[in-house]
C-alpha cells in the first residue's frame, strides 16, 4: 500500500484536460492560418486525384526516363543528407566545446543566409571542368584546355549531391549550435569528463543518444528538401534524365493532362519515398537503443583529431562561391586556364535587368509583412498543440503541395496574379517565421505579462505595449528570415506565378542554362543580397532601437 | 591533499580587471573547506577553473596540485575531480542504475558483476529496486543521492561541491547535507564546498570568504 501511494505521488501528475473555447481572439488566431493551409485540401485533391488510375501507373512505370530519374533523385537525396549530417556530427564532435566551435557557431549565420539557388551556381563555376579547381589543377599540370570531364551534371547527381552536402551542412550545424547552447547539455559534457570519460567519448555515450531524437525533424527536412529540390538540380544535376522532381515538374507543366497525371503519380512516389526512408532511418534509431551494452566503465584515451581541418574547407567552399560569382560578374574576358579574369569591366553590373531585382523585393517585403501578424496572433493565442501542423510544409517534398496550390489556383482563376504569387510563397514564410521565434517567445517571462495585466490592461494592450515591444529583436530577425525563405522560393513563384513573374531566382535558373555566366553571375549576386541586406538591416535596427534599453536583448 | 598556489584569475579583455589574486589554499584528506561569497564573487568562476572547464573570457596564472600531480594543466578526464552541482544532471537517456554505472571503473569487469555491485551501492543508500528506473521519476531528494553516489563511484580523489543543496527544501536539505559530509568522511578525499548559505558549513569546518583575495575593492 505505502509503496503504491509513494510511486503514485511520485509520477507526475495528469494534466486536466485543456478545453478550447472559441473566442474571438482564437479565430483571429487561426484565420490566417486557415487561409494559408485550408484551401490546399480541395488543391491536393485536384492536384492527386488524376494518379488514382492503375493506367497511369503503368505508364510511369514504363516510362523510359524514370528509372534513371528516380536513381539520381535516391543517390542525390540519400547521400547529400548522410554526408550533411556526418559532416556536422564530426565537426561537433571535434570541436565542441572549444573556441572553435564558438568561432564556427559566428560565422554560420553568414554562410546560410546564401540561398540555395546562388549557391548552386557559385558550386558550378567551381567544380565545372572550366571552373576554378580545374583553372587551379591546370597551373600544376600545364593544361591549355579544360579536361574533358563530367564534373558537374553527372548522370548520377554527384555533383549535386555534394553540393546539397554542404550547404545542408550549415543549416545541420546551426540547428546542432542552439541545442549545445543550452546549459542542460553542456553542464553534462562537463559532468561526463569530470567521471573520467575523453570528449569523444562523452559526445558517444552521453550527448549523441540524447541529441538524436531532437534532430529527427531538421534532418527530415534535409531529406525532404533534397527529395523534391528543382533550382539546384536544374543546375547542377543531370539533364536527360534530370532528377525526379525535375522531371515531375515537367511533367505536372505539360499541357497533355496525360503527363500531368504522371506528374501526380510520381509526385505520390517522392512522398512515399520519405515515408519508407524516415520509417527505416526510425527502425534502425530503435535497434541501436536496443542493442546499446550495459555500460562498461572503460575509459579510453583522448584521440587527437583536432588536426582535422575539416571545417576550414567548408567555410573556403563558401567564400569561394562569393568569390568566384564577384570575379564572374565583374570579369571581361576570363579564359582557360587563367586564374583570375584578364580585363575587368563594370559592364555586366551597368547593362543587368533590374526587373527580377523589383520584383523580388516587393514580393518578399508582402509576405514576410503579412505573415508577422499571423505569426503573432498564432504564438499568442493559437492552439498550441497544432503547431506541428505548421511545419509540415518543412518536411514534406515541396512538389505536390506545389501542384495542389496551383489546381486551386486554377479553380479559382487566380493563377498569375500578384495575390496567387504572394499566397503561395507563405505556406513556407509562416512555418519558418514561427520556428524562428518560437523559441524567444516561449522563453519570454510570462510574470512580465502578468504584471501588465494587473496593471489594468486588456490582453491586447498588454501585448501590443509590453510584450511585443520586448521581443523587437527576435521579431526582426523573424522578419528577415521570412524575407530570405520568399527570396529563396523557386517552384511557387514559377507554378503561382504562371510565368508572368520573374524573381532573381527563377531568372538565374533560367539563365544557368546559357552561356552568359557574367549575366548569370550578377543576378546569382542580386539573390545572395536580398537576404544578407534583410539580415544586416534587422541586426542594425535592432541595434538602434534598443540603444538606450540594455535590458533588450 | 588539494593545493591550489598563487592563483590569480583575470578578464581577458584589455582591461584585465583581477577577480581575485593570491589565492593560495590546502585542503587536507577528509577536510571539507567552504568559499563563501556575495553572488558575482567569482566562487563560480574558481570552481570553474578547477574542474578544467573556466570560460575563455576568463585568464588563468597559477598551480593546481591534487596528491604531488600537477593538474592544472590537465584536461578535465585526467584530473580525478568529482563535481556535485545544484542540478544534479543524471543523464536522461539511461536508468538509475546505468547512470552509476557509467561512474563505475572500468576494474569491475563484466556487465553482471558490474551491475550486481550498482544494486549493492543503491540498497545500501535506501534506494534497492531503483536500477531499472528512469531518472526522471525520482523525486529531488532521491536524484541528489543519486547523482552524489554516482560521483563518488568514480572514485575521485577530491570533490568539488557546487552549491549542491541549493535547490532542496529545508527538511531535505538537512538530510542531504548530512548524507554528503558521511559519505565524504568515509571516503577521505579533500573537499571544497562554494555556497553562499552559512547553514551549510560543516561542524568545526573551515570557512573561507573570497573577498579575501579580492583586494580591488575600493
Amino acid at each position: 500500500m505505502a509503496q503504491t501511494l509513494r510511486l503514485t505521488l511520485e509520477r507526475p501528475l495528469p494534466r486536466p484536460a485543456q478545453s478550447w473555447t472559441w473566442t474571438p481572439r482564437l479565430w483571429l488566431a487561426v484565420l490566417p492560418v486557415l487561409l494559408i493551409f485550408g484551401p490546399l485540401l480541395p488543391g491536393l485533391y485536384w492536384a492527386l486525384a488524376p494518379a488514382f488510375d492503375a493506367e497511369v501507373w503503368q505508364a510511369l512505370w514504363w516510362d523510359a526516363q524514370w528509372p534513371q530519374a528516380l536513381r539520381a533523385t535516391m543517390i542525390s537525396s540519400v547521400l547529400s543528407t548522410v554526408l550533411a549530417c556526418a559532416i556536422a556530427a564530426l565537426l561537433a564532435t571535434l570541436h565542441y566545446p572549444g573556441r572553435l566551435w564558438t568561432r564556427l557557431q559566428r560565422r554560420l549565420p553568414l554562410l546560410l543566409s546564401v540561398p540555395h539557388a546562388a549557391f548552386a551556381v557559385g558550386m558550378f563555376f567551381l567544380i565545372a571542368p572550366s571552373g576554378w579547381m580545374a583553372r587551379a589543377t591546370a597551373q600544376f599540370l600545364q593544361w591549355t584546355s579544360p579536361p574533358d570531364w563530367v564534373t558537374v551534371q553527372d548522370p548520377y547527381g554527384l555533383s549535386l549531391t555534394l553540393a546539397l552536402a554542404i550547404k545542408e551542412s550549415w543549416f545541420l550545424l546551426w540547428v546542432l549550435a542552439a541545442v549545445l547552447g543550452e546549459q542542460a547539455v553542456s553542464r553534462q559534457m562537463v559532468m561526463g569528463r569530470s567521471l573520467g570519460y575523453s570528449r569523444t567519448q562523452t559526445w558517444a555515450l552521453i550527448l549523441w543518444p540524447q541529441l538524436l531524437p531532437r534532430l529527427v525533424w531538421p534532418v527530415m527536412a534535409v531529406f525532404a528538401y533534397g527529395l523534391s529540390v528543382v533550382d539546384m538540380a536544374v543546375i547542377l544535376g543531370p539533364s536527360t534524365p534530370p532528377t525526379l522532381a525535375v522531371l515531375i515538374w515537367h511533367w505536372l507543366t505539360d499541357p497533355d493532362p496525360m503527363f500531368q497525371a504522371r506528374g501526380s503519380a510520381a509526385s505520390l512516389v517522392l512522398l512515399a519515398v520519405l515515408l519508407v526512408c524516415a520509417a527505416g532511418a526510425r527502425g534502425l534509431g530503435w535497434l541501436w537503443i536496443r542493442r546499446r551494452p550495459y555500460p562498461s566503465g572503460q575509459r579510453t584515451p583522448a584521440s587527437n583529431w583536432r588536426w582535422f581541418k575539416l571545417h576550414s574547407l567548408l567555410f573556403a567552399t563558401g567564400y569561394a562561391v562569393v568569390a568566384v560569382l564577384l570575379l564572374w560578374s565583374v570579369a571581361q574576358g576570363w579564359f582557360f586556364p587563367a586564374l583570375l579574369p584578364d580585363a575587368v569591366s563594370l559592364a555586366s553590373w551597368q547593362q543587368a535587368d533590374w526587373t527580377p531585382f523589383w520584383t523580388t523585393l516587393w514580393l518578399a517585403l508582402a509576405a514576410c509583412l503579412l505573415c508577422l501578424p499571423a505569426v503573432l496572433l498564432w504564438l499568442e493565442w493559437g492552439p498550441k498543440r497544432l503547431n506541428a501542423l505548421l511545419y509540415l510544409p518543412l518536411i514534406v517534398p515541396a512538389l505536390p503541395l506545389v501542384a495542389g496550390q496551383y489546381a486551386v489556383l486554377l479553380q479559382t482563376q487566380l493563377d498569375g496574379t500578384a495575390v496567387a504569387l504572394v499566397w503561395s510563397h507563405l505556406l513556407w514564410v509562416l512555418p519558418y517565421m514561427v520556428l524562428t521565434l518560437i523559441g524567444p517567445y516561449r522563453a519570454f517571462d510570462a510574470r512580465l505579462m502578468t504584471s501588465a495585466r494587473a496593471l489594468g490592461n486588456s490582453p491586447w494592450r498588454a501585448c501590443l505595449s509590453v510584450k511585443w515591444p520586448m521581443l523587437l529583436r527576435p521579431i526582426l530577425a523573424t522578419l528577415a528570415v521570412g524575407f530570405a525563405v520568399s527570396v529563396a522560393q523557386y517552384l511557387p513563384t514559377l507554378f503561382a506565378g504562371g510565368g508572368r513573374f520573374v524573381t532573381v531566382t527563377t531568372e538565374a535558373v533560367a539563365l544557368s542554362a546559357g552561356g552568359n555566366r557574367r549575366v548569370l553571375a550578377v543576378q546569382a549576386l542580386l539573390q545572395i543580397a536580398l537576404p544578407l541586406a534583410a539580415f544586416g538591416l534587422a541586426a542594425a535596427a535592432g541595434h538602434w532601437l534598443g540603444r538606450h534599453r540594455t535590458g533588450l536583448r | 591533499m588539494l593545493t591550489i598556489k598563487n592563483l590569480r584569475i583575470s578578464h581577458a579583455g584589455k582591461s584585465g580587471k583581477p577577480l581575485f589574486s593570491g589565492l593560495s589554499l590546502a585542503v587536507d584528506p577528509g577536510e571539507v573547506v567552504t568559499i563563501t561569497g556575495v553572488s558575482g564573487s567569482g566562487k563560480s568562476t574558481l570552481l570553474n577553473w578547477m574542474i578544467g572547464d573556466l570560460d575563455p573570457s576568463f585568464k588563468a596564472t597559477g598551480e593546481l596540485w591534487l596528491n604531488d600531480v600537477r593538474c592544472d594543466t590537465l584536461p578535465i578526464e585526467a584530473r580525478h575531480m568529482g563535481l556535485l552541482f545544484q542540478d544534479d544532471l543524471l543523464f536522461p537517456h539511461l536508468s538509475v542504475g546505468q547512470n552509476m554505472a557509467f561512474a563505475l571503473p572500468a576494474r569491475i569487469c563484466g556487465a553482471k558483476v558490474r551491475r550486481q555491485r550498482v544494486e549493492q551501492t543503491l540498497s545500501s543508500m535506501g534506494l534497492a529496486d531503483f536500477h531499472d528506473r528512469d531518472p526522471a521519476t525520482l523525486s529531488g531528494g532521491q536524484r541528489a543521492r543519486v547523482s552524489l553516489m554516482r560521483t563518488l563511484l568514480a572514485e575521485p580523489q577530491a570533490l568539488l561541491l557546487d552549491e549542491p543543496f541549493s535547490k532542496l527544501d529545508a527538511v531535505l536539505r538537512t538530510q542531504f547535507r548530512a548524507f554528503v559530509f558521511e559519505q565524504i568522511e568515509r571516503q577521505g578525499i579533500p573537499t571544497l564546498l562554494v555556497t553562499h548559505d552559512p547553514a551549510d558549513v560543516p561542524q568545526g569546518g573551515r570557512v573561507i570568504d573570497i573577498s579575501d583575495w579580492q583586494h580591488s575593492h575600493v
